[in-house]
This record gives structure tokens, sequence and C-alpha cells, in this order.
């Protein structure tokens, strides 16, 4: 062994002795499991918690509250990111419906799921597809082989009930089934239906300090979220009043308005018929950086929506 | 239940190279391990396959761009547990590495934490990659070069001879 494998041995052994202690790791688990028990029950409150929220957040309560109109400076509504999507599967199994899109610097992402699947399906273990261009496939622990796809070199993988298929065009493309059949065969199927195309585009509905959001999905047009990560902050915006029963909430003042402070590490206030939230991701930021966050949602003016549950 | 997840914490630490990252990416692979326990804990090594899914984790385009924003910050390093105070030069060697580690691109990086960290053989860090064994000799032999062409140790005695002019 040289210098250099020496140094990087003895500099991986002094990261691993900064290993945070494993006490958050377990509480974060009993505090998800015990949420994922109460599941049933939460969804039979849900009505009931929503109106928590909402007198939390005193939109009942105050009367200040309006809803956002063209001259109210907070809710200035910008132009958000546009960017075409490049690529455009011509078949999927019947029942299936695109649930999210994503782009982020020159990687796209597309997911379709059945047309009745939950909110959480494009993200979830189930039944999925995803086409993605701009990027490799970064896991699988399948030896890949190789295939073609329109006779294009391409390589497969098939991991369980999951089957990934990855090949070169003008841009690196995988298509990833999962839950599907047979999901090698549904793969290249939908790998040899893929068409460039410059006619779909990702609208993000906000922006946020000059970044797009870059993750749009939901499970109806009326029903959505998109978010943006940076620097530990989830920013998001959606149409569904969150729910946030069971947490321990207090008043907080956020873009112009009154929102809630929720376990100490979300922030989140209505504006019209939308939220918009800011989630502490990782270490715990402070309240005033997440009000801030909050703050600086800019959300779009014009965003298409119609696309999601729609094959 | 916390001897399990320490080293799990501690593989992940070492490959994200950001103790929060660590803590989330561990957190949410336990949390589908619980989900499809029936199934893996049927599986010959049921602790290989679980490292396997934070390695997939880490790897996966859900985590990419979160990642990206903050790896190995070192003031998120140093928030979580300071580093010993060490004066050496070796020292200094070894924090400057740890800096050129995280900047390389992720396989590349995780193939270097399996090879120096966990000892794995190129085969096993094949499996553990899901590539082929060339694969992983070439992720690491760039991985080395970048090592390398960053890594120009101080010319010897130069500190001493600073110390003596001062003195």
């Amino acid at each position: 062994m040289n210098d250099t494998e020496q140094l990087i041995k003895d500099a991986l052994g002094q990261l691993a002795e900064r290993t945070p202690h494993p006490g958050p790791t377990l509480n974060a688990l009993r505090r998800k499991r015990k949420r994922q028990r109460n599941n049933i029950f939460l969804i039979a409150t849900a009505g009931m918690a929503a109106v928590v929220v909402l007198i939390f957040a005193g939109v009942i309560a105050s009367d200040r509250y309006a809803p956002p109109n063209a001259n109210d400076a907070a809710a200035a509504l910008t132009p958000g990111g546009t960017g075409s999507l490049k690529y455009q599967p011509h078949w999927l199994p019947d029942g299936f419906a695109e649930a999210l899109r994503a782009a982020h610097d020159g990687s796209t992402a597309r997911v379709w799921v059945p047309a009745d699947a939950s909110p959480e399906a494009p993200h979830a273990d189930g039944p999925r597809i995803q086409l993605a261009s701009g990027q490799s496939y970064e896991g699988g622990t399948s030896q890949w082989q190789d295939t073609t796809v329109r006779g294009l070199k391409a390589r497969v993988q098939v991991n369980g009930g999951t089957a990934v298929v990855e090949w070169k065009a003008q841009d690196t493309l995988f298509v990833q089934v999962q839950d599907v059949g047979d999901p090698r065969e549904t793969a290249m199927r939908v790998a040899d239906s893929v068409r460039a195309d410059s006619d779909t585009n990702f609208q993000a509905p906000f922006t946020w300090k000059g970044k797009s959001a870059d993750e749009f999905s939901g499970s109806s047009p009326s029903d959505w979220r998109a978010k943006a990560t940076v620097a530990e902050i989830e920013v998001g915006v959606t149409s569904r009043t969150p729910n946030y029963s069971g947490a321990p909430t207090t008043p907080v003042t956020a873009r112009g308005k009154q929102g809630v402070v929720v376990d100490g590490r979300v922030v989140a206030v209505q504006e019209g018929s939308l939220w918009i939230t800011a989630i502490s991701y990782g270490a715990t930021k402070p309240v005033d950086e997440l009000v801030a966050a909050v703050n600086a949602v800019e959300i779009a003016s014009n965003f298409d929506t119609g696309w999601i549950r729609k094959k | 239940m916390a001897e399990q997840v320490t080293p799990l914490l501690r593989y992940a630490t070492v490959l994200t190279c950001d103790p929060h990252l660590a803590q989330d990416v561990v957190q949410e692979v336990l949390l589908r391990a619980q989900q499809k326990w029936d199934r893996i804990g049927s599986v010959d090594l049921p602790n290989a396959y679980v490292k396997r899914m934070v390695t997939n984790e880490y790897l996966s385009w859900r985590r990419r761009r979160a990642a990206k924003d903050v790896a190995l910050c070192m003031t998120t390093l140093e928030s979580v547990t300071p580093p010993v105070a060490d004066k050496t030069h070796h020292y200094d060697e070894r924090e400057a590495m740890l800096q050129r580690i995280a900047k390389l691109p992720r396989k590349q990086r995780a193939a270097v934490v399996l090879r120096y960290y966990e000892n794995y053989e190129d085969s096993e860090i094949a499996q553990m990659l899901g590539c082929a064994e060339g694969t992983v000799r070439s992720h690491i032999s760039r991985a080395l070069a970048t090592l390398r062409l960053d890594h120009t140790p101080e010319p010897a005695g130069v500190g001493l001879r600073l110390g003596e002019g001062l003195s």
C-alpha cells in the first residue's frame, strides 16, 4: 500500500470517528413506526385535523385573512422555470398515468403509476415506471446484460421485481420498471417506445431564490405538490392541506400572515388555496431561517397541472 | 437495536461524508427494511443486504440533489462531532484528503470507501455497486489518479525552516 492509499485509509478512519450517536435515528424510527401504526386512525380523523390546522393558522379566526389578489405585493406572481422533458414513451401498460416530473441540472425524470395509486406512489414501493434522461442509472445489485433499444446499444438488469434498461441516444436514458408483470419485458417495451419530444415541458409552480422547483408530483390536477431543496431546507408548495395532527405546533408570522411552526422543524402558511412549507432537512434550522425560506417563495402565475395522472 | 444501527451509521457517514445525510439515509432505509423484513430476513446475509440498501439509497437519483448540496461541509461535520485537536502535519493531510475524497464522483467515492474503509475485494464491490469488476477497478483507478494529482505534499523541512527563521 502506497502513501496515498494509506492516507485515504487514515482519512476515512478519521471521518468514521465523527459518526453521529444512534439516539436521534432510533428516536426518529420509533416516531415514524408509531405514525405508520396510526395511519388508519389519522386518515379517519384527517378532516378534523385539517380544521385544527386551519384554526392554528388563524385562517378562520383572523379577520385580516384574505385570499391573495393581483395588487397584493406578498402574493406577486412570477413566471416559474420551464424546461423540456425531451422524451416521451409512446407505450405504457394499461392503467398507468403520469404522477411525477422532475428536472435538475440537465437531468429529467418522469414517473407513471397506476391511475388510482396514492399520492405517495411515485416515491414508494409498488408498481411504478420511471423514464430518466441525462443521467445513468446508479443503483441495482445485479449484473448488466447487453441488449439493444431500437438498434442502439443498451444494457438491462433485473433485480427481483425491478428491471432497468439503460441506453444512449442523444442523452443517456434509462427506464426503470418496478412491480409490473414481467418487469424486463415491460421495461424493454417502454424503452422501445421512447421518442424525442420537444412538446412536453416541466413547468415549475414556484421559484425560490432564483431556483425553480425541481420536482412536481400529484394524484390529480387539483391535488399536487412541488418542492425544491437547497442546503438542507426543502421548500414546498402544495394544494393539499397538510396534516400535522399530533405534532406540537406554535403560531408564526410568514408572508405577512399567520402560519404555524410544527415540531420546531416545519413552517407552513396558507396563501389562497395553496400551502407553502419549509422543512428543515437534516440538521434543524432556526425557525427564522425557515420563515425566511417561506417568504422567498415566488409562485408562478401560470403552470400546467393537467398532465397529472394523465397517460 | 443501537448495536445494529451504529455500524450502518458509521458506514453511511463515511460514504456520504455528511453525518446529517447519513442519519437521514439510514433512517429511510431502516424504515423500508422493516416493511419488507419478511423478505430481507430470509436472505443469507440480511445485514449485508441492508448495507447494500444504504449504498443504493445514497446513489439513487432522489438523493443526488440533496447530497450534492451538502456533501462534506466541514462545518457541518464539526458541529456534530468536533475533531479532536491535533496539530500535526499528518492531521492536516488527512483533512485535506477528506476534502478531496468528498469531491469525487459518487460511484468513485463509494468504490473508494468500500475498498479502503470496508476492505472489500473488487468482486464484493462490484456486487455492492451493481457493476462489473472491471468498472470497479476503473472507478478506483480514476479516483486514485485524482487523489494523487491533488496530493502535493509540502517539501520536507519547509515548516522547520520557517520555524528556524522566526526564532
